[in-house]
């Protein structure tokens, strides 16, 4: 038989003890939690980083310091209970928009700063770039503003997301435009022209509403996908106006959404209905632009939260007051709202699991049963299915009105609490210039 | 048939805007032969001093456009002096890369003063005009677009007078060929380029200026114009300026037309399609000198 060389057996030995003792520290040890935080903080999606980079720090503020009066997990007390007290440490990287550079910070946040969480990247494309290294070195990770279902959809066994997808909140959208008619709504909404940008979001978007709408029986006139970065789009509106859709279903960024804006408005193009999906109508930096012009006034889009309703809840407004201090005043959107809501359950989780090992993080995510009283946000709660999406994450529909600001206008309870006028048809381009501007 | 000639006059509005874009780029690249990659920045910057002069002092970005221009003259001559007049004899690597470097700072310099929010101009002499248009047979223009369109046009023609009529164009245009021969006539080579540099960064400042009046104001906003601004000076000729102009209002009608009857995303492919066909028949652009 051979010998095993002396020497070298019982350094490999010690340095696997170590590894392995590294890995399964008992909770009490654990110095500080550390959560990797992948965020497009340059480059074209930089936007939302920075909505998220702020959610962040609000968690890590409320995890670390003691809020007595904060009704959501971790609020009160300094630091994880469960762990002794430990506190979180955010370990933030820019990814400058660029899928294979998140991909390559995933792989260093989890083999060289040895993060027990990764939250990023905040895109559902550069995300789904993630996802498998994730999962390969098997640690959990989540992001709650990606919205494409295809990302609980492949069988990770490492990912987890309590907002909601496109599938649900494209279908809240629909729902309503189905139900209007029973509920005072005009009953000449036939047809239906999709007008996307052409990523990952924009496309599941597209998808899921040539899915759905033939089978609401409405007609879908014109799909029109567009290149993400167009400087013109005059010649889409022109193709839009002839094709003259009762609805317009858009799903475009910011900057698009305002080129559209200004494009319709010289050609004249007012559909009666325009129905978004995110994009431009979940930015508050738009939103705010619109007070000034009307411009938004009567656009109907989806959200994860009645966003009218929720400014009443006490722990909205702490937490709001908190997430201010980091965003230079801006109050929480609804993608930072969703951003927040998921990093506390995230908090919850490892509070519960009273360990950073990834088993037991996955066991207690996978245990989660949180009552809607813990949430900033209008989901019925937090409880995940078999792909690891939460199942009590919902749509809710909204319209800006007047005054600049969204109204809930489905499920039909919550847009009775909110006790809005839908407006309808679409304002004229004239009507818009003639009312008064909510911002002046 | 009304269909296409608003497509065409949609497109030849955006074409005098991409002119202005581009005539910058033709200067620096297309005469002076020095890559810029920071070209969309300058343009970026442009639009960012549009929107603070509003929110600041209430200026109007058509009044804005005089000391955003000068500023942006200034930044450009230090960027010549600074950082490319040390690299210029270098390999054309190393201008890429410095470029590429001052693209990178100035954009996520932006990020840092402004963060990255969308920033949009309202209540200006051109939004205010928003609701004007012109209708003529079946075909409506728009009128600020026009008026911007009408600008570039004025800016573009001055320039060209500039470059082509005056002897100080004649020496710059003598230092773009032979930079040995202008200094034994007494040009003095670096300062021509110091001057080209500035005169590259104000255009695109001044286009900047004028499109904050249709854009979203951003850090990143500055990347598809220089595409499309690279594209304009390499398919109207390398240093010619009417080239350029009439290069832009091809691009503007080829995106109009095709995106008309073809899916969107033929919009750019068929710029570049038009620009490897000139390419493959005339190499030196539409109106190059080689």
């Amino acid at each position: 038989m051979r010998r095993l060389p002396v020497v070298p057996s019982a350094i490999a030995c010690v340095l696997l003890v170590a590894a392995l003792a590294d890995r399964t520290a008992p909770a009490a040890s654990v110095p500080e939690v550390l959560i990797g935080d992948v965020l497009p903080l340059t480059g074209n999606f930089a936007s939302l980083g920075q909505q998220y980079l702020w959610a962040g720090q609000t968690v890590e503020d409320i995890i670390n310091n003691d809020y007595a009066d904060l009704a959501v997990p971790l609020g009160p007390g300094k630091g994880f209970s469960g762990l002794g007290g430990a506190p979180a440490r955010f370990i933030i990287r820019d990814d400058q928009s660029r899928g294979d550079l998140a991909r390559t910070i995933a792989e260093q946040l989890i083999t060289v700063n040895r993060v027990h969480w990764l939250n990023g990247d905040g895109t559902s494309g550069n995300t789904s770039i993630i996802q498998p290294v994730v999962e390969s070195y098997g640690i959990p990770m989540s992001c709650h503003p990606c919205a494409s279902p295809t990302l609980t959809e492949k069988g990770y066994k490492w990912y987890w997301r309590t907002g909601p997808n496109d599938r649900t909140m494209v279908a809240s959208l629909f729902s309503f435009l189905t139900e209007w008619p029973g509920h005072g709504g005009p009953k000449d909404l036939k047809t239906v022209a999709v007008f996307t940008c052409d990523n990952l979001f924009c496309q599941d978007n597209r998808k899921i509403a040539n899915e759905l709408l033939p089978k609401l029986g409405f007609q879908i006139v014109l799909d029109l996908t567009t290149k993400t970065g167009a400087t013109t789009l005059a010649s889409e509106v022109q193709r839009l106006q002839a094709a003259n859709p009762d609805i317009l279903f858009l799903v475009q960024y910011p900057p698009e959404t305002s080129i559209f804006q200004g494009d319709a408005k010289r050609a004249g193009f007012t559909p009666k209905v325009i129905a978004t999906s995110n994009g431009a109508y979940s930015d508050q930096t738009w939103l705010e632009a619109q007070k000034k012009t009307n411009g938004g006034a009567g656009w109907i889009g989806r959200d994860p939260t009645a966003i009218d309703l929720v400014h009443d809840r006490p722990s909205w407004k702490k937490v709001n007051e908190i997430y201010r201090k980091y965003s230079r005043g801006q109050n929480m959107g609804e993608l930072a709202m969703r951003e927040i809501t998921g990093l506390l359950w995230m908090a919850d989780t490892i509070n519960r699991a009273k360990s950073v090992e990834p088993a037991a993080l996955a066991k207690a995510a996978m245990e989660t049963d949180t009552p809607p009283e813990q949430l900033i946000i209008d989901y019925k709660g937090i409880r995940f299915d078999k792909n690891h999406q939460n199942e009590l994450a919902t749509g809710v529909v909204t319209q800006i009105g007047w005054d600049g600001e969204k109204h809930t206008v489905w499920p039909w309870e919550l847009a009775k609490r909110a006790g809005f006028k839908v407006l309808h048809p679409n304002p004229g381009w004239q009507e818009r210039e003639s009312k008064p501007k909510p911002a002046s | 048939m009304t269909l296409l000639l608003q497509a065409i006059v949609n497109g030849l509005e955006m074409g005098f805007l991409y002119a202005l874009v581009a005539v910058g780029l033709t200067i620096i690249w297309g005469l002076m032969e020095m890559i810029n990659f920071a070209h969309g920045e300058f343009l970026m910057l442009g639009m960012f001093g549009a929107w603070w002069a509003s929110v600041a002092f209430g200026l109007d970005p058509l009044v804005a456009l005089v000391p955003v221009g000068l500023a942006m003259y200034g930044l450009g001559v230090l960027v010549y002096r600074q950082l490319m007049r040390r690299v210029q004899r270098g390999d054309p690597f190393t201008q890429i890369f410095a470029t590429v470097g001052l693209l990178f700072l100035l954009q996520n310099s932006a990020v840092a003063v402004f963060t990255s929010d969308y920033r949009y101009l309202s209540n200006t002499l051109l939004t205010r005009l928003s609701d004007a248009n012109l209708h003529i047979l079946g075909i409506t223009v728009g009128v600020p677009l026009l008026i911007g369109a009408l600008l570039a046009l004025v800016l573009f023609l001055g320039l060209y007078l500039l470059i082509d009529r005056t002897e100080f164009g004649l020496a710059l245009q003598a230092t773009a060929e032979d930079r040995e021969a202008a200094m034994l006539v007494g040009i003095r080579p670096q300062k021509m380029f110091a001057v080209a540099w500035g005169l590259g960064a104000a255009l695109v400042a001044v286009a900047g200026t004028i499109l904050a009046n249709f854009f979203a104001v951003f850090p990143q906003v500055g990347f598809p114009f220089t595409v499309l601004a690279y594209a304009i000076v390499a398919l109207g000729g390398f240093g010619s300026i009417l080239g350029t102009l009439l290069a832009a209002l091809l691009v503007g009608v080829v995106q109009s037309v095709t995106t008309v009857y073809l899916p969107p995303a033929f919009k750019d492919a068929f710029v570049f399609a038009s620009y490897i066909v000139i390419g493959l028949c005339r190499p030196q652009g539409l109106f190059g000198r080689f």
